[in-house]
């Protein structure tokens, strides 16, 4: 190994050094210069110095080009990893923005700190083909996360939620951790290209389906696919509203992408197949599985709620379902829906979290104090309308195209083999549009209750960020070709 | 002067363009929707004149095709084209729809919607010069269906009316069962030569590759697949031009303002269906090289319904007694007769004749119009009568449109009308439909001449009672009880009709035997002045027989109605009671409305119970039962997750008082449950793998 090239690694990694320098100096400003302003102030100063982090690090992105592998695929920069760079920095802007108005935490840098950090481990994340930086991305990511779950720090249902979380996701990174160390001794080797040039052949050792389940229990984790979700619910109905919106949102860009790398590029020769009846041993079996057992138990769960944010929870896990079926399906065509589904989904989920966010103040969460919501606040409401659509899946909004890509490529993928989980899929995201509308119901049809009659206020930045949101997925809708262009440019 | 061709299009996107505008047009901008309206239809008509001076230097066809989208692996074209027959019509269209428009001015003066009406004019006005330019059968007809739309907002214009909305929508209705046909017809024919282009350097479906293609192919029936498509595509143009057995729309339709029913229903939306005929001539008309008779099948069935439509109608006509019903009967018995000519003539001949029609017919419509205005909303020819001395201008005008219409020597429907009969006398088929055309000229020119005596002879025979009554919503029934006598219609309102009435006179002389210009503007032929040609073919004879036969219609009427005036309004007909029986039966439309509503609707309504009946019994139970099916599962899914799975930690988050609590809560067991299902998703997973892989 020649000699390691500092200058190539700092070239690399300017988009995280702006990024965690960035936080640095919202973290300090906020400690010293700010430290006795009132909240607003130091929210908003905070927000600007984080969100110049943020567009620091994109305008860098923006910059770069070319193809570039460093330390035997520790760092891998190439215009995917980019995209989706560029995208959780784009989603950490928008969850920073989202927060300047709450009002749950006095630890304004911290927390605002905090998500920079985890947008850093995301970036690391997605920047990589080596399992040991995957690992240690993820952990970096996890701790990070566990305390912005528990970052209101007078509420014991934040709490809980972070203790819980931290308790799963300690178990679930020590079977990813046993499942990688597995591969290791496999194939010899951490990085994933080398992996898969190892593990050429049919035959599969049975360490190396138990190597693959451990894998897929340790990133079903992470997104939240049964039944491996248990946490969600608790963790997104504790956490502070941003928080969640962030987690809902940001994570599951980077979690899925790097699943889908790991899948895909080091465990591309143990696929098998999941066909109805030609099933074969290999991880899409096993993908295909969770993602059925995720639209299903997600999808009727979310019906029985009366949360909102448990709601969006166990939509969400639904949604996990949908993205797996993408994985299951293991073409480039079906990464490429992949990711426009992730990217439209996270914008949606994290818009309906910024809605709900902003009636947090009126302690609105039961899905019974949503009604005549669209009386109360008009823009709130149509945004969420947008939103819950989107989720929902109806045309001509950014989710409906997401959902039709994802389903067209598994359907193309492997001569139809996957049929049975697209008419599942088909079914169960009929069945979630019901427990859409029942939200929607409440606000635009059920009256308001009779001691909540006033109109709502919210702060007029957050309101413009949701609008700006529920544009996106409309435009999104209507023109899809914008970003799969890009995505399909960049994976060529 | 190719940028008249590329830029063709605006013809129809201004009007259309002015109903977007004053769509968005708050009620109280009158002004502005109606110069909105007329500002567009001007610009229309001068566009439409550059394309006439386009077409009479270069009478070539021409077509501007582009693609639109794409489906599988085909794509789907769109187009214009501008030849003479475009050209004519766009001109005979934007003119007298402009004329139209500046009528309604004062027709609609008094209206409370005067912007809407402005509006659904412009938007029928952009949609039928879409017809009109169309390339492609998919373009025609989706200007087709908006013309129709527009046709059934503007007949249930005056919504208040149970009659009005009842009309608009047997107006519907009834011309979207011939619209089927034509969908049908469109469907088949895209199948078979995966085109609805018109003409596209030969490869359209109306040239002569696919022709042959077509003509070739036969039916299960036997008959060729371009005569059953011809025949499919008639049904459409049956349908809008309100030819039997589909013609009984369009004296119901007369419940619409009158400027509406000389626009859509007299001049132009109804001769839409006669310019389908013509446009897709090509395709009526193929026949095989060997072919022992040029008359196709599909032009044989055109000739005879346009043949039966023009008695049919005539005959209804002679027993109404609403001045814009005998109108509309009229209009579908001119109707038939340019369906006849196309049928046994071509395209010359029908198309002369609806041009001649377009303006005549316009003319009589504005007169009535400008008649009921005058009258104070009275549409009863009983209770008018003497009303050339009070409406000096209406009545001149009227009686040149009259004369026009009868086919009175040297006007302008005695020409077209004298063509389709000497088409008809020389068609090699038979000769039943010239002996009907005869026919149908003789009533024509009878219960023209009973409606003229009826409305300007005599004395005035309404009285006080009856204005009462007559107001309907029109609005302007403040003018009902200022003006107990008739009254000249003001000069917005007589203009056009002089306009008009000049064209009903002179317009003939562009289609003489001596100098058929028309038909040769159409055919592309060289033209010359020769007055020998009266001569050939019996031409003079025949005029001579046709001039008799309209001599004698008038003289009839005259003698039965105009000789001893009609004195009391309440007085039966003097054809009531000389032949009470058939008189009835006329006046009743012949029962075919009954017999429509005892057969086809009494049928579909025990359809729609039956429906029904199914969909509350059989279809909502199977939908309840899957749904409750879903829910139940639901149910059960979230009962497991939440009572079996979280239960143990909802019960305790509500209990948690302290975080001593908390940590005990934690050791009861609820995260070691979560992290238990984990471990069995692991070893199930595992066994899974294993097993199939093993297998």
């Amino acid at each position: 190994m020649s000699g390691v090239s500092y200058f190539a690694l700092l070239r690399l990694t300017l988009p995280q050094i702006a990024l965690a320098l960035g936080a640095f100096l919202t973290l300090t400003l906020d400690l010293t210069v700010l430290r006795r302003r009132a909240q607003s102030t130091r929210f908003l100063a905070g927000a600007l110095t984080a969100c110049c982090g943020c567009v620091a690090a994109m305008l860098l992105l923006a910059c770069a080009s070319g193809q570039q592998t460093l330390f035997d695929g520790m760092m891998v920069a190439n215009p995917l990893t980019r995209l989706i760079q560029m995208a959780l920095a784009a989603f950490a802007i928008l969850a920073v923005l989202l927060s300047v108005s709450s009002q749950f935490t006095r630890h304004v840098g911290e927390y605002l700190s905090l998500i920079l950090f985890a947008t850093v481990a995301m970036m690391f994340l997605a920047g990589t083909q080596n399992l040991l930086l995957i690992f240690i991305s993820l952990e970096f990511l996890s701790l990070s996360l566990y305390i912005l779950t528990g970052f209101s720090k007078r509420s014991r249902a934040s709490a809980e939620a972070a203790l819980k979380y931290f308790l799963f996701g300690g178990m679930s990174a020590g079977f990813l951790l046993f499942g990688m160390s597995l591969l290791y001794g496999l194939t010899g080797s951490i990085n994933l290209m080398q992996i898969a040039a190892a593990l050429g052949g049919p035959a599969l050792d049975p360490l190396l389906l138990a190597a693959i389940v451990m894998v897929v229990i340790g990133f079903g984790f992470k997104v939240a696919a049964a039944p491996f979700h248990l946490w969600a619910p608790d963790a997104y109905q504790g956490a502070p509203t941003p928080s969640a919106a962030f987690i809902a949102s940001s994570s599951k860009i980077a979690s899925f992408f790097i699943f889908a790398q790991v899948m895909m590029l080091g465990l591309a020769g143990a696929a098998g197949s999941a066909g109805w009846q030609s099933y074969s041993s290999g991880w899409v079996m096993v993908i295909a599985i969770v993602a059925a057992v995720s639209m299903l138990l997600g999808n009727l769960a979310a019906i029985a709620q009366t949360s909102v944010r448990r709601l969006l929870a166990y939509s969400a896990i639904g949604h996990a379902g949908y993205m797996l079926l993408g994985l299951a399906a293991h073409t480039q065509q079906s990464l490429e829906a992949l990711i426009y589904y992730v990217l439209t989904y996270a914008l949606a989920a994290m818009g309906a979290f910024g809605v709900l966010g902003a009636l947090e103040a009126e302690g609105v969460d039961e899905l019974k104090s949503l009604g005549g919501l669209s009386r109360r606040a008009p823009v709130l409401s149509f945004c969420m309308f947008v939103f819950l659509l989107s989720l929902a899946g109806i045309p001509p909004l950014a989710g409906f195209f997401g959902k039709f890509y994802v389903f067209v490529e598994a359907f193309r993928a492997g001569s139809g083999e996957l049929l049975w989980l697209v008419l599942l899929a088909i079914a169960t995201s009929a069945v979630s549009l019901y427990y859409y509308l029942r939200v929607l119901k409440q606000i635009y049809v059920v009256q308001p209750e009779a001691d909540a009659a006033e109109a709502i206020h919210t702060p007029l930045l957050h309101r413009a960020v949701l609008c700006v949101m529920a544009a996106l997925v409309v435009l999104l809708g209507c023109a899809p070709h914008l970003l799969l262009q890009w995505i399909g440019q960049a994976m060529r | 002067m190719a940028w008249i061709l590329r830029n063709l299009w605006l013809i129809p996107a201004l009007p259309t363009l002015a109903a977007g505008i004053s769509a968005l047009l708050p009620q109280r901008r009158r002004a502005m929707s109606a110069g909105l309206a007329i500002g567009s239809m001007s610009l229309s008509l001068l566009l439409a004149l550059c394309a006439f001076a386009h077409t009479l230097a270069e009478p070539a066809r021409q077509v501007f095709n582009f693609r639109w989208m794409q489906f599988g692996a085909e794509w789907v074209s769109l187009g214009w084209v501008l030849d003479p027959l475009t050209a004519v019509m766009l001109v005979m269209v934007t003119f007298v729809g402009l004329l139209i428009f500046l009528f309604s001015v004062g027709y609609m003066a008094h209206d409370e919607n005067f912007t809407r009406f402005f509006c659904f004019l412009s938007l029928f006005s952009g949609a039928m010069l879409g017809v009109v330019i169309a390339n492609s059968l998919l373009l025609l007809f989706m200007c087709w269906e908006i013309v129709g739309l527009t046709s059934y907002l503007l007949i249930g214009f005056w919504y208040q009316r149970p009659s009005a909305a009842a009309a608009a929508k047997k107006a519907f209705i009834t011309t979207r069962i011939g619209d089927l046909g034509l969908l049908l017809g469109m469907v088949w024919l895209y199948g078979q030569t995966g085109t609805l282009l018109f003409y596209d350097h030969g490869a359209g479906c109306m040239e002569h590759g696919a022709l042959s293609l077509l003509t070739a192919q036969t039916t299960s029936i036997g008959m060729a697949v371009s005569t059953a498509i011809g025949l499919l595509i008639f049904c459409g143009a049956v349908g809008k031009s309100g030819q039997v057995p589909l013609h009984v729309w369009l004296p119901d339709a007369m419940e619409g303002p009158t400027p509406v029913s000389a626009l859509i229903h007299a001049a132009t939306m109804v001769a839409a269906g006669v310019f389908l005929v013509a446009r897709t001539y090509p395709l009526m008309s193929a026949s095989l090289p060997d072919a022992a008779s040029a008359a196709t099948t599909a032009l044989q069935v055109i000739a005879w319904v346009g043949a039966i439509t023009a008695v049919f109608a005539a005959l209804i006509a002679v027993a109404q007694n609403d001045i814009k019903r005998i109108l509309a009967y009229s209009t579908v018995s001119q109707l038939g007769y340019m369906m006849l000519g196309l049928g046994v003539g071509g395209v010359a001949v029908g198309m002369f004749h609806l041009i001649t029609h377009a303006f005549f017919k316009a003319l009589l419509f504005l007169g009535a119009g400008s008649v009921i205005h005058g009258c104070s909303d009275e549409q009863d020819i009983r209770r008018m009568g003497g009303l050339r001395r009070w409406m000096p201008v209406t009545f001149a005008t009227y009686a040149a449109g009259m004369l026009a219409l009868c086919g009175f020597p040297l006007f302008a429907g005695f020409w077209s009308k004298d063509e389709i009969l000497h088409a008809a006398h020389g068609w090699s088929i038979s000769q039943g439909p010239f002996y009907l055309g005869a026919f149908g000229a003789l009533l024509t020119a009878f219960y023209m001449t009973r409606q003229v005596c009826y409305v300007f002879f005599g004395r005035y025979r309404s009285g006080a009672a009856h204005t009462a009554d007559a107001q309907h919503a029109h609005g302007h029934d403040h003018a009902a009880h200022a003006a107990s006598k008739p009254h000249e219609s003001p000069a917005v309102m007589t203009v056009p009709l002089t306009i008009l009435a000049v064209f009903a006179v002179l317009l003939g002389f562009a289609g003489t035997p001596a100098w058929p210009w028309f038909a040769s503007f159409l055919g592309g032929e060289p033209l010359s002045l020769d007055f020998r040609r009266f001569a050939e073919n019996g031409i003079l004879p025949l005029m001579l027989a046709s001039s008799l036969i309209v001599i004698a219609g008038l003289a009839l009427g005259w003698w039965l109605y105009g000789r001893k005036p009609v004195e009391d309004a309440d007085a039966p007909d003097v054809l009531e009671r000389a032949q009470p029986g058939i008189f009835h039966a006329l006046q009743n439309r012949l029962y075919v409305d009954e017999f429509y509503s005892w057969t086809i609707i009494r049928l579909a309504r025990w359809g729609a119970v039956l429906s029904d009946w199914l969909d509350r019994r059989v279809w909502n139970g199977v939908v309840q039962l899957v749904a409750w099916t879903v829910r139940a599962c639901g149910w059960f899914d979230a009962s497991v997750d939440s009572y079996v799975v979280n239960a143990g930690f909802d019960e305790s988050c509500r209990g948690v008082s302290g975080s001593g609590r908390f940590f005990s809560m934690l050791q009861n067991g609820q995260v070691q449950r979560y992290l238990r299902t984990v471990g069995i998703a692991l070893a199930v997973l595992m066994v899974l793998l294993l097993w199939s892989r093993r297998g």
